[in-house]
């Protein structure tokens, strides 16, 4: 305490002198001790990530004497705050865990995951996972937990609406949410959480089944390309119009779509594991099925994988970085992903968790994995672009979709201009 | 607080810390360093905590740092160009004046009112001006998290109690547009303003004396006559430190804003200072751009009211 | 609304009204209820989150004014759940750190201000008058890079010196304007019979000062209390964060705990409405003396 207070006071004085710090670029701590951070999946302290990774850290310390592994988890809303701070300010971690690595490849932060995972860890993960982790060819983004998504619907919603089967195609939806809304089954036929928190998400999730994305083949952006502006067109008709959804999408968080779902208030919409414990939670008798297209179900789904990553900077020596890697990931899978009601990224955690008998809820959503298409989280530029979308991406179902897609277009060849 | 300096002792008597009539013999070390030792502590923590970050910022807004953080080297003025082509600028810029100004004066206004109203005599009078402070010792965060509740579409209570006096005819998502967005989140601003504001025109009222009134009463003005007749003008001083503090807090609230719409969708609902966090998502040199910009603004309301106060004539 | 009749407007003594002996008349009598309707008005929110923090899980999304069951053991369950604990602690190592800073260190420059006029004051009620006009939000980024260069995030020290550094301009002003108004004969006298500048301000001048002392320490240890903005950005482990932070945190990703959020919010409120209203004449009079001259 009178260390701080003395340090304080010399900072203050070296100020008043005139003198300016010199930017710290230590890192903290000698070569045996890895710096994690990670965020945090849990909602309560009872299920706070941090507990999961202590234990990690516990068990790793006991089998590989010498080595101390120091864990800060943040809060998902904080997290890629903090982290850019922490690069800012020449502080970067040993490894990190979050929801995107590109950013950090184009600045040459990372490792290759060649570096720092053995030939066995490697070739343990899922293969859509590990390609996606690439950057030009390379392997820098190392899955952490992933999940796919599928189209949630309320039983007993359908039922009172006299639904017979899911939707397949989008006029079947907007047709089963007309049913909805005059039968007054739900006060939201379809949920659509256009809000900040994942409008990328539930951008490419609609765009998808009309053929577009955010990519051509050459990995150039499309965010306005016919085939998108139709699909926003088609929304903003179809369902926004017609009041067959929240009436603000653009504002409407995931989170408040999630909890109207749990608590019977929405008809359907489309979700992540996650749904399926609050749905059971909110006694919410739900069914699950492929996200419909324009003309058909989706033959990919929207996969998302968060990820691990290894920075070069961060103090602590690459072996021990390396020893890290291959015990979380070939001994503490399996007890994250089950904690969290994730899905797994290496192979053979997915096929405990399919054998086991104990996910059931997931079936649906493990089948939907193999072919899942992810964003274009190789490309350094789609750290900017999804967080552009997410600041006005949303507004394309209720205003001129061309207008507000044509300026995230050029936003998103300015990011990739100067990546 | 008043706008006026505080008045300087006056000329002659305790020039450089020595007291009146003291002997020179006398002045202890401490004496001879004159102000330093009583007010350098002040200037130090201002240096270190409101300075420093000052420049730093001014740096970054000449700096280019990729998203991850990195510094990539000089942007020259990119960055301040970059944030005037910003298609949302005109507007962000006219809406933060538009929210200042409006919340500014109806919080003024009603202030007025309730600071008359509580100045009466009446039963219960220690209770009511209690209950009118909870919106002060709240943090500005949880009052605004308590209406975004309140405004929630599904259970939100203010949309039940709209719906039962049939106001509404069915629950409505009114932080979702601008249109709505706005004055509610406007609404929320003056409702917190407003005990501060209440209670230093409740301080300005107790300082008109009361034979002021007397001769009012004999003069035979009427009550509204003797309102803007004597309590308005000698009320100046107290109504001019509202308007400031409220300008201050106002042009600079974020909580509000961040906890109830997190200046959305788009930017239809942020001032200039939401704007310039949400840039920091993106582009970490351009949103300290848009904070040197709003560091500009701030100093010209205070030169603009340095000068209305006249502040620096004494006396 | 009221207009100010000559008795209306007479100067009300401190202390609580004393009960009319007369009957009221009709006018007392509007004064009264629209005065009680606006004390509920500004209450209610904070009856709404009670509410809320009393609601069972299962009934937070139902459209009703009260909840069917009242569950008390979401005050309980935010306690186990969080930490909330330590949150609490910091907040009050904060706010109370802060106010001693501020105290001790705004009064000796307000003093001196106040009774002697030194070269540079000018400039430095200027710097004061300044640093009033900024609040933290627009100098985040800055603030950051400052405090990760010194080693000092997620320390309760780096939160008390930002708390004071914003605090500070207030407290030397109002300070400053109230000793002015004390007449300073009493200290020259004491100084005549050789007590130091010091001992004359701490003997004599400070206790005449008090009230303006305590308007000094309630704001900054309600602003302080409230901080949210740099909490946020200077300190990024839970259980280092203060109790705004700490609630904040309630939104978290896939779902808003509203009743989690509010028992703490009611827990973080209610300290503060309980100390405002111990002190609340002694703030028109803080006041008073901050805008008579």
């Amino acid at each position: 305490m009178n260390r701080r207070a003395v340090a304080v006071g010399a900072a203050t004085l070296a100020m008043a002198l005139g003198v300016t710090a010199c930017g710290g670029d230590s890192g903290g701590g000698d070569s045996k001790t890895i710096k994690l951070v990670a965020a945090d999946y849990g909602d309560k302290a009872s299920n706070a990530s941090k507990i999961y990774w202590k234990d990690v850290a516990k068990d790793f310390e006991k089998s590989n004497k010498g080595y101390k592994v120091d864990v800060q988890v943040i809060n998902w809303n904080e997290i890629d705050k903090s982290v850019k701070n922490m690069i800012q300010a020449g502080n970067q971690p040993d490894l990190l865990q979050t929801g995107g690595y590109a950013d950090k490849v184009a600045d040459d932060l990372l490792y290759k995951a060649d570096d720092v995972l053995s030939a066995k860890t490697r070739k343990n993960l899922i293969p859509s996972f590990a390609e996606a982790g690439e950057v030009d060819g390379t392997q820098y983004g190392i899955p952490w937990v992933s999940s796919s998504r599928v189209l949630f619907y309320n039983k007993k919603v359908y039922e009172k609406a006299g639904i017979k089967s899911p939707p397949k195609t989008w006029d079947e939806l907007a047709e089963a949410a007309k049913k909805i809304k005059s039968s007054k089954a739900a006060d939201t036929p379809y949920a659509l959480p256009l809000g900040p928190e994942e409008t990328q998400g539930e951008t490419m999730m609609w765009e998808l089944g009309n053929g577009g994305g955010y990519t051509d083949d050459g990995g150039k952006y499309t965010l306005d390309s016919k085939q998108n502006v139709e699909t926003f067109e088609w929304l903003k008709k179809n369902l926004v119009k017609p009041g067959l959804t929240y009436s603000n999408p653009a504002s409407t968080d995931r989170k408040t779509a999630f909890a109207d779902f749990a608590a019977g208030k929405v008809g359907m919409l489309n979700g992540h594991p996650s749904l399926i414990q609050m749905a059971k939670d909110g006694k919410v008798d739900y069914g699950v099925t492929t996200i419909p297209g324009k003309d058909g179900p989706l033959k990919s789904t929207l996969g998302v994988a968060d990820w691990m990553m290894a920075f070069k900077d961060g103090g602590a020596d690459k072996e021990g970085v390396k020893k890290f890697l291959d015990f979380t990931y070939s001994k503490k899978m399996l007890k994250f992903d089950e904690m969290y009601n994730l899905m797994p990224v290496t192979q053979d955690t997915l096929e405990e968790m399919q054998g086991n008998g104990k996910h059931k809820d997931l079936e649906p959503l493990f089948k939907e994995l193999p072919n899942a298409k992810f964003y274009p989280l190789g490309d350094p530029a789609w750290d900017v672009v999804s967080a552009e979308m997410k600041k006005t991406g949303g507004k394309a179902a209720t205003e001129d979709p061309k207008k507000v897609l044509g300026d995230l277009q050029k936003k998103a060849e300015e990011a990739a201009k100067s990546k | 607080m008043s706008l006026k300096a505080p008045p300087s002792p006056a000329p002659g008597r305790g020039r450089a810390g020595g007291g009146p009539r003291r002997p020179t013999s006398r002045r202890s070390g401490l004496a001879r360093l004159g102000p330093l030792p009583w007010i350098a502590p002040v200037i130090l923590l201002i240096l270190a905590v409101v300075v420093w970050p000052v420049i730093e910022l001014i740096r970054t807004s000449f700096l280019n740092i990729s998203i991850a953080g990195i510094v990539r080297g000089n942007a020259g003025s990119d960055k301040y160009k970059k944030l005037f082509e910003e298609t949302d600028f005109a507007s962000v810029l006219l809406w933060t004046v538009l929210w200042t100004v409006v919340v500014v004066s109806v919080t003024m206004l009603l202030s007025l009112a309730l600071a008359q109203l509580f100045n009466q005599r009446f039963p219960g009078r220690r209770i009511t001006r209690w209950a009118l402070i909870a919106p002060w010792a709240a943090s500005v965060l949880m009052t605004a998290i308590g209406f975004k509740w309140m405004l929630n579409q599904t259970a939100g209570v203010l949309n039940t109690v709209m719906l039962d006096l049939g106001i509404i005819d069915k629950s409505r998502d009114w932080l979702g547009s601008p249109g709505t967005a706005w004055p509610w989140m406007m609404a929320v601003a003056i409702f917190v303003s407003l005990p501060f504001t209440t209670y230093t025109l409740l301080a300005g009222l107790q300082t008109i004396p009361h034979d002021v009134y007397e001769a009012a009463t004999i003069d035979g003005a009427g009550s509204w006559q003797t309102y803007t007749g004597i309590t308005l003008p000698m009320l100046r001083p107290a109504f001019l430190v509202g308007v400031v503090i409220n300008l201050i807090n106002v042009f600079n609230s974020f909580p509000i804003i961040w906890a109830m719409t997190q200046g959305g969708p788009g930017y239809d609902t942020s001032t200039s200072m939401v704007f310039m966090y949400k840039l920091k998502e993106t582009d970490i040199g351009e949103s300290a751009a848009m904070s040197v910009v709003n560091f500009a603004m701030v100093v010209v309301l205070v030169l603009i009211f340095l000068k209305v106060s006249r502040w620096n004539e004494e006396d | 609304m009221a207009t100010a009749t000559a008795a209306g407007t007479q100067v009300p003594k401190a202390g609580p009204p004393k009960a009319p002996k007369r009957t009221f008349r009709p006018r007392t009598l509007v004064i009264a209820v629209s005065a009680w309707a606006l004390a509920a008005i500004f209450l209610a929110p904070y009856l709404e989150m009670i509410i809320t923090a009393l609601r069972p899980k299962e009934e937070l999304r139902d459209r009703t004014y009260l909840p069917q069951n009242l569950d008390w053991a979401n005050f309980v369950d935010v306690w186990k759940e969080s930490d909330l604990g330590n949150n609490l602690q910091v907040t009050l190592m904060v706010a109370g750190g802060a106010t001693l800073v501020v105290l001790l260190v705004s009064l000796p420059a307000a003093y001196y201000t106040a009774r002697v006029r030194y070269r540079g004051r000018k400039f430095f009620l200027l710097l004061v008058l300044v640093t009033q006009m900024f609040q933290p939000t627009a100098l985040l980024v800055g603030l950051y890079r400052e405090f990760h260069q010194l080693d000092m995030l997620n320390s309760v020290w780096t939160l008390i010196i930002c708390n004071s550094a914003f605090n500070l301009a207030f407290a030397v002003w109002i300070l400053t304007a109230y000793i002015s108004s004390i007449p300073k004969e009493l200290e020259e006298a004491a100084m005549v019979d050789g007590t130091s500048r010091f001992g004359a301000m701490v003997k004599v001048t400070l206790p005449l000062a008090l009230p303006g002392v305590v308007t000094a320490v309630i704001f900054t240890f309600i602003t302080s209390w409230n901080e949210f903005v740099m909490g946020l950005t200077l300190t990024t482990e839970p259980d280092k964060q203060p109790l705004t932070v700490g609630i904040n945190n309630f939104i978290g990703n896939y779902t808003v705990q509203w009743n989690y959020l509010f028992a703490a919010s009611v827990v973080a409120i209610v300290p503060v409405i309980i100390l405002f209203a111990v002190i609340e004449k002694h703030v028109v009079s803080g006041l008073t003396a901050g805008s008579v001259k």
